[in-house]
């Protein structure tokens, strides 16, 4: 099982599919492609590990889900942000950076020591 | 399981996610499709990129709660199902874990109703009493009854009392149109109720007004005797009784739980009065027993504390009453009422727990033979799919579902048998009076909490065993008959020696009480205790206060009952013998000695010795003479005579017992001659030496109420009636109080705590044996299942049966031989524990180690032997076609 490796993803899975949905109500398929798109291929989403996000996010109530005509015309599940689910966001994008400032801190610190 | 679907609207649900799966499918098709793939392929290349529809949907429903309630639920269904199939197994794991259960819960409910929680008062956890103990003397506790101006002083001035109510315990004669009838009373101090805060059932409290000089004299009663004695008449409040010969005024009725000291009527206690006891027509001062609710937050020691200063500026002003050295000792009411019991109370916890402990490795063991038989259907259960966390979970909801039947079970099996144990709880020096003991809530809670800690106790440990190593592989094998796959043979063997090492420790332990109860009963009391009636004369307040007075009575009562039919020999005396009597200093003209010399005294009549049966070994015993004018003679006992006469005939001697200087109506400064000497009897209760003890003409002193001792010819009992009547006929105004059989006083006070305390361990015993005899049973014709094949081939290749026979034998001996050594051991560290229950054996008893490791072995033999026959038995063809 590669469960440790999903954990370590869950999170950031959650904040990058917040931050598609934030740019507008899409279903499913939509939310896949379009992060594949702005990732450039750099890594794969699983959908079987997309749907349980969708799934938990609108659980928790950070989105909110509705069934619409979809562009083909079929009916499918659309998700669009909530007002918690922005605020969630917007912390864990800021919580994001601070992370990142702060690995490269560190490296940048290493790398100067060797 | 419908209704629960649709509660969670489940079908919907999925539905749902069932669509919302497809559309995606169906784009990743026409996407595929659009870029010119035939349509098969696109959909077969979707299928493999979206990764199976159904793994999606799992991994989705698991964000999900309800599923994991469903899982539960199913997970529930399932092991129903499977312990339905295997009937047998799971009413053998019930019957021990109900067994083990049951007895936990029992004993429980008996330390918390009764010893946690025996009290119906207000705030009783924070009532406390405390003692004066001396230092100089072993044990603990000491004198808690104090004189009313002691009282007034520790009440006024301590620190650490919300309150503090005084009692002074007697018994009252209660004169009614058809006779007399001696109650027990307590006289309160006017506060009591108000500190206990119990309310009457009818009428009112005794309040602070009642308790005032010169107040008109009321009281309140026990619900039980207004129930006996006034068939429960709500019209009775008001009335008016004659109590010692004063009329006093019934002003309520309490509730059926309040029995406060045991008494029949509650009176209230004045204590501004003159110094008691000088104008006391007994003779004897009078104390008071004092209960002290704690302030909040003071704890026991800050009260022993406080209240030692205030005892040490005491004992300078009452020098007599105090000891030379001494400490305040306090304790809880709880504690201090159930006394020595306590003892008993967790012997018989740590007993049961035992058993529990026997239960649950019973069951573990049953549990580790159903995973071996199971070990292919967990392992394809494995296989597709299931993960470790969910079998161990799976097998747990088995394990729990079998406590909780255990548990029910239990329970009822509590219910039924509480009655039992706690009618078998002796009425002296047990429990407290107001407890209540039975089966509940706390006891239930309890019952529920130990089934969750046995779930664990016996599931956990089978549980990760039979998903413990790569359960794939195990496919490959049989499953069944493979002594390689044989791991959890030494867990399995270890649970049998730890069940046979425990119950050798409970046996043990009842073989030690049922020694001792042996040696208690067959104590030789130095007397004839068969067929004596002992009856004591209560009489009115002060009209029996002086020798004269006392001969008149006695000389009219014993020739009456003596000429009774059956009655062979009668007697006056001080009490019940062994129990009652006098004690005094004693003093030995021309003997001088450096420690307190003390004698137990005896005031009788002639018969005495002819009643109780003994013979004078030298000298004479008193004759009526002796007695009619109360003669200054006195016969002694063998202990006295060496004690204090050494070598030296003591006949023709004077003794002084300085108790009659102090005492109004005594013989002041008077030397008796000795004019015989008697063997000795236990006087000192039945498990001391005997004390040196004096027997005087009863005829000398005028205290105290007395009793009387009748041999008779037939059953003691009987006779109540017809010695009541001749006593009637003297005197209206006598009531006979503390009446039974010699023997029935011996088993009360001497015989019933030992033999609850062996009634009790030794059931616990005997079903902690028989849980044993199941556990090595199962477990060795497991063995013999598993080596039905090797059997097999054995007997085909010449083993001879008794071979056979020979080989699971050994295996099953050793498993006992193991438990009995480490049973032993635990025994002889352990058996000190119950050195207060038993007496007159040692701890280490050999005889009663060797008797109960002859049980165990013979039992575990027994067990062996059904399941080594079978083995025996085995024909090698079918064996070996079993494959």
């Amino acid at each position: 099982m590669t469960e440790s490796k999903q954990e370590l993803l869950r999170g950031t899975l959650d904040m990058l599919v917040l931050k598609v949905v934030a740019l507008g109500s899409s279903h499913g398929y939509a939310i896949a492609q379009r992060l594949q798109q702005i990732s450039k291929e750099f890594f794969q989403v699983h959908q079987g590990s997309l749907y349980p996000a969708l799934h938990r996010l609108e659980d928790k109530g950070w989105l909110r889900a509705e069934w619409k005509q979809s562009e083909t015309g079929r009916e499918a599940k659309f998700y669009s942000l909530t007002k918690r689910g922005r605020r969630q966001m917007d912390t864990e994008v800021v919580n994001w950076g601070r992370l990142c400032d702060a690995v490269g801190l560190v490296l940048r610190a290493l790398e100067k020591e060797s | 399981m419908r209704w629960i679907r649709r509660l969670f609207q489940k079908s919907r649900a999925e539905r749902q996610l069932d669509q919302e799966l497809r559309f995606h499918l169906d784009r990743q098709i026409a996407d595929h499709i659009a870029t010119g793939i035939s349509p098969e392929e696109a959909r077969r290349r979707a299928t493999l990129e979206f990764g199976g529809l159904d793994r999606v949907k799992e991994e989705v429903r698991d964000t999900r709660w309800e599923t994991h309630l469903d899982n539960l639920f199913r997970d529930f269904r399932f092991a129903l199902r499977s312990l339905r199939k295997d009937r047998r197994f799971a009413l053998i794991a019930i019957f021990a874990l109900a067994l083990g259960i049951g007895a936990s819960t029992v004993i429980f409910s008996i330390i918390y109703n009764g010893l946690l929680n025996p009290f119906p008062y207000k705030n009783a956890n924070g009532i406390s009493i405390f003692q004066i103990h001396d230092l100089d003397q072993a044990g603990v506790g000491g004198r808690g009854a104090f004189s009313v101006h002691e009282f007034l002083d520790y009440r006024e001035q301590n620190h650490v009392f919300e309150d503090m109510v005084g009692t002074r315990n007697s018994r009252i004669l209660y004169t009614h149109h058809e006779g007399a009838m001696q109650l027990r009373c307590a006289k309160v101090t006017p506060n009591t109720f108000e500190f206990l805060g119990v309310m009457p059932i009818l009428g009112r409290w005794i309040t602070n007004e009642d308790g005032r000089p010169g107040a008109p004299p009321v009281f309140l009663m026990n619900f039980k005797f207004w129930q006996e004695q006034f068939s429960g008449d709500p019209n009775v409040i008001g009335a008016t009784l004659i109590l010692d010969n004063q009329p006093a005024t019934l002003v309520g009725i309490m509730p059926p739980r309040f029995q406060y000291f045991g008494a029949d009527v509650w009176l209230p206690l004045t204590l501004s009065g003159a110094p008691v006891g000088n104008n006391n027509p007994s003779g004897q001062r009078e104390f008071i027993v004092a209960e002290e609710r704690r302030k909040p937050g003071v704890s026991l020691e800050a009260v022993a504390a406080d209240l030692d200063v205030i005892a040490h500026r005491l004992s300078k002003i009452y020098p007599r009453d105090y000891p030379k050295r001494f400490n305040v000792w306090t304790d809880t009411l709880a504690s201090d009422v159930v006394g020595d019991f306590k003892s008993t109370l967790y012997i018989l916890l740590s007993a049961v727990g035992m058993l529990l402990l026997i239960a649950c490795s019973n069951v573990a063991n049953l549990l580790l033979t159903r995973a071996t038989t199971r070990e292919k259907e967990i392992s394809i259960r494995a296989a597709l799919g299931a993960s470790r966390g969910r079998l161990i979970r799976q097998l747990l909801v088995e394990s729990f579902m079998l406590a909780t039947a255990g548990c029910v079970a239990g329970c009822i099996f509590a219910f039924g048998s509480l009655k039992w144990v706690v009618a078998a709880i002796p009425a002296d020096n047990g429990l407290p009076g107001e407890a209540s003991v039975t089966l509940n809530l706390p006891a239930l809670l309890f019952a529920a909490a130990i089934t969750l800690l046995t779930t664990l106790l016996f599931g956990l440990a089978p549980a990760l065993h039979a998903v413990h190593g790569q359960l794939q592989t195990r496919l490959a094998g049989s499953g069944k008959g493979v002594n390689a796959n044989f791991g959890h043979g030494r867990l399995r063997s270890g649970l049998v020696v730890v069940e046979v090492a425990l119950s050798l420790v409970l046996l043990i332990g009842a073989g030690l009480m049922m020694r001792s109860f042996f040696v208690i009963t067959h104590v030789d009391l130095g007397f004839n205790a068969k067929n004596v009636l002992v009856a004591e004369l209560s009489t009115p307040n002060g009209s029996y206060n002086t020798p004269q007075k006392v001969k008149l009575l006695y000389q009219q009562v014993l020739p009456r009952v003596a000429a009774l039919p059956g009655v062979l020999a009668v007697s006056e005396s001080l009490g019940v013998p062994p129990y009652d009597f006098a004690e005094s200093e004693t003093t030995v003209p021309g003997r001088s000695h450096s420690e307190a010399w003390r004698s137990a005294l005896e005031l009788c009549s002639e018969g005495y010795f002819q009643t109780l049966g003994f013979q004078a070994m030298r000298g004479r015993l008193l004759s009526e003479t002796d007695i009619d004018s109360a003669r200054h003679v006195v016969v002694i006992n063998e202990t006295l005579a060496r004690k204090y006469f050494g070598n030296d005939d003591p006949i023709g001697h004077t003794i002084k017992f300085n108790i009659f200087d102090e005492l109004p109506g005594g013989p002041k400064d008077t030397y008796f001659e000795i004019i015989g000497v008697v063997g000795d009897f236990k006087n000192a209760g039945l498990q001391d030496p005997p004390m040196p003890q004096a027997f005087l003409p009863y005829t000398i002193a005028g205290f105290r109420d007395r009793a009387i001792l009748v041999r008779t010819s037939t059953a003691p009992l009987s006779m109540i009636k017809g010695i009541s009547q001749e006593i009637w006929a003297v005197d209206h105004n006598i009531a006979l109080a503390q009446t039974g059989s010699l023997e029935s006083f011996l088993y009360r006070f001497s015989y019933a705590r030992p033999e609850f305390g062996l009634k009790t361990l030794g059931a616990f015993a005997g079903i902690g044996l028989l849980l044993v005899v199941i556990g090595v049973f199962s477990v060795m014709a497991y063995t013999v299942s598993l080596q039905t094949h090797e059997i097999g081939i054995r007997l085909a290749l010449g083993a001879q049966q008794t071979s056979i026979l020979t080989m699971i034998l050994t295996k099953g001996m050793r498993l006992m031989a193991a438990g009995v050594l480490i049973g032993l051991l635990a025994s002889y560290y352990l058996t000190r524990f119950i050195a207060s229950q038993i007496w007159g054996v040692s701890t280490t008893d050999p005889l009663t180690f060797a008797v109960v490791v002859i049980v165990v072995v013979a039992v575990g033999l027994t067990a062996c032997l059904m399941p080594a026959r079978r083995a025996a038995r085995v024909d090698p063809l079918v064996a070996l076609r079993y494959e």
